[in-house]
């Protein structure tokens, strides 16, 4: 039953990369969580679905029986929280980007590129 | 150009330099002294790099022996040439320490057995070149000298290394040795055509064959002694020594019998024209050393025991004549000031003892009777009736040795007889001792073997050995006796002659050629050289274009595309997984995940794109919660709950900057260009997730924890025992990455904060 959710991540991931492109920096954020929560997804789903009962051990057996991966939960269990230590960190350091800057498109942000209408660098000397 | 600003040395008791002679005299002395008591070959070995099979294998034999006496014994005369030329000068010591490393590198390329140790030490020698070439730096055009031979002979070495690993895939063996013994097992293989044509790029560009010949003329912006050890003698015969040493090899390939006495004989045709076209005595020699070099590769190539005999006695003739002719330049730099050839006359006068050292050198270049060139022409002669050439290449061959002969009679008569009608500043003065001794014993060497040829006859008979195994040493005779050899000589002698009598005429009639030369390699050359940084700059306008949206694109569709071409590559079975029916809460849960994402294309206004990412987040923990897993749901909500919140908070600080600088054009509400690449990279992803899951599941680590997290850690939540127990480590890492991002987030809050005030 794992492909329908594989195509859910699949538009998921389609839309994060989508808003991520965008000059709207709010809109590159959304684009990165979307991508995060794919990701998620995508971890999840290698685990297989092959179950719909939780991964807890009934009382007065000592072995696991036929349910959901544990493995795979642990894992997304653990990148959930780390995504979002990154979006929250991104979010601040979006409000002080645009902060200083006075602008929130990203093709304003260019302190560290060069501009197209620079002249050529490096300059080659013209020969005697 | 270099410049003796230095003159002659104040007369102060013995100066330090002749230290420099002491490694060279001790080296060609052993050298001399086991080459008596040791038959040779001489082997033994150093392991280097095992695990590549790569060892430090000394391996001498005839050839290499050769080469050795070569190096050692005129190094030693360079470096005492040396002494005298650069007297005073304040960075001779650097001058000697580099050609003292140059002539281990020699060393260490000549004995090495091993390929890819052979090519280090070639390497050697390339970058020591540069550095010698590039002695005078302050003068641009001696710059520009060193970098064209660096950049030739460099790119050369690497089309060489290539080729020699290659060649060792192809034999299994890095060993020069094995790899001729065991030629006749891989001399069908369809990759030796390409193993052999880097390995000849290598060595045509070391050796200044057509098209790279030209860094050798420029070469001579080095100090003379330099121009006659790395430029005439040694280091330009590396290449044909590679060839010379994979002959037994390969002498039978149709490929490389052809391509060896094509592009040897052009190469000598080509140099001998632009001989002609020179005034500047140093360039002469030079282009007539391309021409002799040419001759060698030619008879490299040419099938036959003669031939390899040829090769041998020419090396050593060439080495005899050419490095005294190139000193006797030297001198008259040194003495008259000048070294070109207008400006030269009747120099006899001045410097009798140079002028004798030119002339037993030139006699034996244009090959008279009695001397070791004459010897030389004679075998190449013999070898060349025996080898049944093509009638273009001996015409071809006739018309280099006629131009070497006019040489001669350039650096000989021309220079030092008829009257000096030139008007100078300074009368012109011989040069001292130690500038006469190296080219008056060379010429005298030449001589000597040219009167008892019986001699030089073991040593040349183990070197035509190493390149034609088939050959008797023992039976090596050099005495001559041919009489239409001779009466053939004296053809090329008169013809010689009557080029050097209409030199001028001939020189003029060249200068008309020059518009070929413009746009011959070197051109090539200088325009690859210019446009090489065009290049660079345009590409990295394209690349760094400054936008950041546009480096993400690049970056995605790269990956995307890699990702594509590896599954497609991968040769997998493609199979898809089931499509069974679904639990309706799953497909649910699907459809809400999936309508979330659908809406963030259409919506504009950034409180409802937060909602709408909102709800794949919520989306996905519905799903966690109806597909077994609590936990996951319980988490999901919370974060995306708090995200959401927060972010809406935000949102109000945010809309205030909205645009206030509106610098480019807004953005278009659809992009097709990045919908394509997303959407590609999001199928590309799909596909990659479907094939995943249709694989078999390896359950092994599944079942551990299942099996264990009870008996072992108490707990009947299994994936809390595995966060907390299993992979305690782990969660203790996640729970450091929080800390740090708030750590990372705590100035930017505070930034902002005073800010805002």
């Amino acid at each position: 039953m794992s492909w329908a959710v594989i195509l859910a991540l699949g538009t998921v991931i389609t839309a994060g990369i989508y808003l991520a492109l965008s000059r709207d920096l709010f809109r590159c954020l959304i684009g990165l969580a979307l991508l995060g929560n794919g990701i998620n997804l995508m971890l999840f789903t290698s685990g297989r679905l092959n179950s719909l009962s939780p991964p807890i051990i009934p009382a007065g057996d000592t072995v696991l029986g036929a349910t959901a991966n544990p493995l795979a939960q642990a894992l997304v269990l653990t990148a959930i929280v780390i995504s979002f230590a990154m979006l929250c960190f991104s979010l601040i350091l979006a409000i002080r980007i645009v902060q200083e800057n006075r602008s929130d498109d990203t093709i304003a942000l260019r302190e560290a590129e060069p501009h197209s209408n620079d002249p050529l660098k490096p300059i080659i000397e013209d020969e005697p | 150009m270099d410049n003796p600003e230095q003159n002659q040395t104040s007369k102060k008791g013995p100066d330090s330099t002749l230290f420099h002679l002491a490694i060279p005299t001790l080296l060609f002395s052993c050298l001399v002294w086991w080459l008596f008591y040791q038959p040779l070959p001489w082997s033994f070995q150093i392991a280097w790099v095992p695990s590549l099979n790569i060892g430090f294998s000394v391996f001498v034999d005839g050839l290499s022996a050769q080469f050795l006496l070569m190096i050692s014994g005129i190094g030693c005369l360079v470096f005492l040439y040396g002494t005298g030329y650069l007297a005073g000068h304040k960075k001779a010591n650097h001058v000697f320490l580099l050609l003292l490393l140059f002539m281990l590198a020699m060393i260490g390329a000549v004995v090495s057995d091993n390929l890819i140790v052979l090519f280090v030490f070639w390497e050697l020698t390339s970058v020591l070149s540069f550095l010698l070439v590039g002695f005078n730096h302050e003068e641009e055009n001696n710059r520009k000298s060193a970098q064209q031979a660096m950049l030739i002979t460099g790119s050369g070495g690497l089309c060489l290394l290539l080729g020699c690993i290659l060649l060792g895939q192809i034999a299994g063996t890095y060993s020069i040795q094995l790899l001729i013994a065991r030629a006749p097992l891989f001399i069908n293989d369809p990759r030796l055509f390409w193993a052999l044509g880097f390995v000849f790029i290598g060595a045509f560009t070391k050796s200044a064959q057509f098209p790279f010949h030209f860094w050798l003329p420029n070469a001579m912006a080095a100090p003379t002694p330099v121009s006659a050890y790395l430029h005439s003698a040694t280091m330009v015969k590396l290449g044909i020594y590679l060839l010379a040493r994979l002959d037994p090899a390969f002498s039978d390939l149709f490929f490389w019998e052809v391509s060896l006495i094509t592009v040897g004989i052009f190469t000598a045709v080509i140099a001998a024209i632009q001989t002609i076209y020179e005034r500047d005595l140093k360039r002469i020699l030079a282009w007539s050393t391309i021409a002799t070099l040419g001759t060698l590769v030619m008879l490299v190539g040419m099938p036959g025991e003669g031939a390899a005999l040829a090769t041998a006695a020419l090396f050593f003739a060439h080495a005899l004549y050419k490095a005294p002719l190139f000193f006797v330049a030297g001198n008259l730099d040194h003495g008259a000031g000048t070294r070109q050839i207008d400006c030269l006359t009747g120099m006899r006068r001045y410097m009798p003892w140079t002028a004798t050292a030119a002339f037993f050198a030139a006699i034996s270049m244009a090959g008279l009777p009695l001397t070791f060139g004459f010897v030389a022409k004679d075998i190449i002669n013999l070898a060349k009736s025996q080898a049944n050439l093509l009638q273009l290449v001996s015409y071809a061959a006739f018309f280099v040795n006629v131009v070497s002969v006019a040489v001669a009679a350039i650096a000989a008569i021309h220079i030092f007889w008829g009257q000096d009608t030139i008007p100078r500043k300074a009368q012109p003065h011989e040069a001292n001792l130690r500038m006469l001794f190296p080219p008056l014993v060379l010429a005298a060497t030449g001589l000597l073997f040219g009167l008892r040829p019986a001699l030089i006859d073991p040593l040349l008979g183990l070197a035509a050995q190493s390149m034609a195994p088939g050959l008797d040493p023992n039976k090596v005779d050099l005495s001559y006796d041919a009489i239409p050899v001779i009466e053939a000589t004296f053809g090329t002698l008169a013809l010689g002659l009557f080029t050097y009598l209409r030199w001028d005429w001939l020189h003029n009639k060249f200068n008309r050629l020059q518009a070929i030369q413009k746009r011959g390699p070197e051109s090539w050359y200088n325009a690859v050289l210019e446009t090489l940084p065009l290049v660079a700059v345009r590409s990295t306008r394209v690349f760094q274009n400054g936008m950041l949206p546009r480096y993400l694109l690049t970056l995605i569709a790269t990956v995307a595309a890699l990702l594509a071409t590896l599954l497609a590559a991968s040769g997998l079975n493609w199979q898809w997984p089931e499509m069974e029916s679904l639990p309706f809460p799953v497909l649910g849960a699907s459809m809400v995940i999936a309508a979330g994402a659908l809406a963030t294309f259409r919506v504009s206004d950034h409180l409802i794109l937060l909602l709408v990412g909102g709800m794949v987040g919520y989306g996905s923990a519905l799903l966690f919660l109806f597909t077994g897993a609590p936990d996951l749901a319980l988490t999901q909500f919370v974060v995306e709950t708090i995200f959401v919140v927060v972010v809406a908070a935000v949102l109000v600080k945010l809309r205030s900057f909205r645009n206030e600088t509106a610098k480019v054009p807004p953005e278009k509400r659809f992009r097709p260009l990045h919908f394509l690449v997303a959407a590609s990279f999001g199928s590309v992803f799909v596909i990659l997730c479907l094939l995943v899951s249709a694989l078999p599941f390896d359950p092994a680590l599944t079942d551990f924890y299942g099996a264990r997290s009870l008996l072992d850690a108490n707990g009947r939540n299994v994936v809390n025992i595995i966060l907390v127990d299993f992979r305690a480590l782990d969660t203790l890492g996640e729970i450091s990455v929080l800390g740090f991002g708030l750590l990372a987030a705590y100035p930017l809050l505070k930034q902002i904060r005073e800010k805002r005030r």
